[in-house]
């Protein structure tokens, strides 16, 4: 019976997790203990989505997993996304369409698109389709109009 | 410093006697977390240990011929992008599209959701109405319990001490459809859900009821009563008594009148939906 998790890697870094509490969520991890300060704490209780980051390739909320229940996974925060190449087209799409006001929303629009880009092909990403993975996700600013420009250029742009 | 411990078992014996060893009360079972990380923090519980289940074989389904069985930790984002499970049990991934977001989805499991037994599980009401059943291991081996018979109160599924939910078997596909009303898809829960599925077995249509505490109700119309192609009138009377059967809770949510009158309209478009599908079988 393992108490003690190896590690895991966060943007293709090994971090090793002997010593981090039993309690740490992914989200302070990240924050506080990495100081990849990208992703946000909105709501905390997994219903806003700004947290949202890539575990083994799929959006997974932060803020609700334990960091220890990890061990031997891949996590992509939005600091790794610039070497995604999903992540890329993502955040060239975001930036083009003025997709972004304060931002805070913003990472983890970022993350949740490029894991559904990055398994999904060209063909099978309608804009209704793209907009169904984001229901997740929260903005306060832009009223989504810039935002669902930027998810359809990302659509057809990323690989 | 955590003031619990995290213990995650390689295999299910070594979990079942973690769990017989442990002092009643003192250990909790974690699968997703995605509602027990929200307990914890509002401290409606306060374990000295974490029991994860992330390193047990039970995060993967089978098929026994017709018969599909998936393990309680699959995490639900694996069933939804699985083209066969989509195409034999279609109501089964729309309930499971109805539990918040993609990203919570990655974490929750149908073994946390029967766990938590909600009142307003999406997921329930679609068990109910295909006929799953759990698979449950324990102390004294395991057994298996229709879910109708394991969800009987929020947060209090009929467990014995010691027991936990391995897995949860779906006897046949079925012509199935799930709906639900709610303010938003991701962040509010259904005030009402309607599963409908056809069982080409015994010719008969299994309806389930969702949303309204305290629990999901299951109803088993006779073939009178709710033919397998029923008339718009049979549909109608069917779904008025059906709606009438629903408990009538008002909640900060939603009034029990409103309830039964969106549960009604819910009811024909649900047997509607799931009776499309039949069509097109062969
Ligand atoms: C923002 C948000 C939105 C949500 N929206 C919905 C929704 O729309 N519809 C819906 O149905 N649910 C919803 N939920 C609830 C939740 O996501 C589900 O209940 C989920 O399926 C729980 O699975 P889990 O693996 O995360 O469970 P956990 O949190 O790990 O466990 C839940 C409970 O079950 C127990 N348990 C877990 N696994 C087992 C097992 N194998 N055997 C015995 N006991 C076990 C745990 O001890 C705990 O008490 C939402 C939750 C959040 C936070
Ligand atoms: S901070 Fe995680 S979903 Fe809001
Ligand atoms: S840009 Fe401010 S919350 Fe979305």
């Amino acid at each position: 019976m393992s108490a003690v998790p190896a590690a895991l890697k966060v943007n293709h870094r090994p971090v090793d997790l002997e010593g981090v509490p039993a309690d740490e969520r992914l989200l302070d991890t990240l924050r506080w203990r990495l100081e990849l300060r990208g992703t946000k704490e909105g709501c905390r209780s997994g219903g806003c989505g700004a947290c949202t980051v890539l575990v083994d390739g799929r959006p997974t909320l932060s803020c609700l997993t334990l960091t220890r229940e990890l061990d031997g996974r891949e996590v992509t925060t939005i600091e790794g996304a610039p070497d995604h190449p999903a992540g890329r087209a993502v955040l060239e799409a975001f930036e083009s369409e003025g997709a972004v006001q304060c931002g805070y929303c913003t990472p983890g629009f970022v993350m949740a698109l490029t894991g559904f880009l990055g398994r999904t092909p060209r063909g099978h990403r309608s804009t209704e389709r793209l907009l169904r993975e984001l229901q997740g996700n929260l903005c306060r600013c832009t009223g989504y109009a810039a935002i669902a420009r930027a998810v359809d250029r990302a659509g057809r742009e990323a690989p | 410093m955590s003031s619990f411990d995290l213990v995650a078992p390689a295999s299910e014996e070594e979990a079942v006697a973690w769990l017989a060893r442990a002092p009643t009360g003192e250990t909790a079972v974690l699968a997703g977390g995605t509602d027990l990380l929200n307990d914890l923090e509002e401290q409606r519980i306060a374990p000295r240990h974490l029991l994860s289940l992330r390193r047990l074989p039970w995060n993967r389904w089978s098929w026994t011929g017709p018969a599909l069985t998936i393990g309680s930790t699959t995490p639900l984002v694996d069933l939804e992008y699985d083209p066969k499970i989509r195409s034999e049990f279609p109501g089964l991934i729309g309930a499971i599209e109805a539990v918040g977001s993609v990203a919570l989805r990655a974490r929750a499991t149908l073994g946390g959701n029967l766990g938590r037994s909600g009142s307003a599980s999406d997921l329930i009401p679609m068990l109910l109405a295909l006929d799953a059943s759990a698979e449950i291991v324990g102390p004294s081996g395991r057994r298996s319990v229709p879910v109708d018979a394991l969800v009987v109160a929020s947060r209090r599924p009929a467990l014995d001490p010691g027991e936990l939910i391995r897995s949860v078997l779906l006897p046949e596909p079925r012509a199935s459809a799930y709906l639900w009303q709610r303010i938003r898809p991701a962040q509010d829960v259904s005030h009402v859900g309607v599963a409908a599925a056809f069982s080409p077995g015994d010719g008969r249509w299994r309806i389930a009821l969702g949303g309204v505490p305290p629990r999901a109700i299951r109803i088993h119309p006779g073939a009178s009563e709710l033919p397998g192609r029923p008339s718009k009138a049979a549909l109608e009377a069917a779904a008025r008594r059906a709606a009438e059967r629903l408990p009538l809770a008002t909640d900060l949510r939603a009034t029990g009148e409103y309830r039964r009158l969106v549960a009604h309209a819910l009811v024909i478009r649900a047997v509607e939906a799931a009776g499309a599908m039949r069509e097109g079988a062969p």
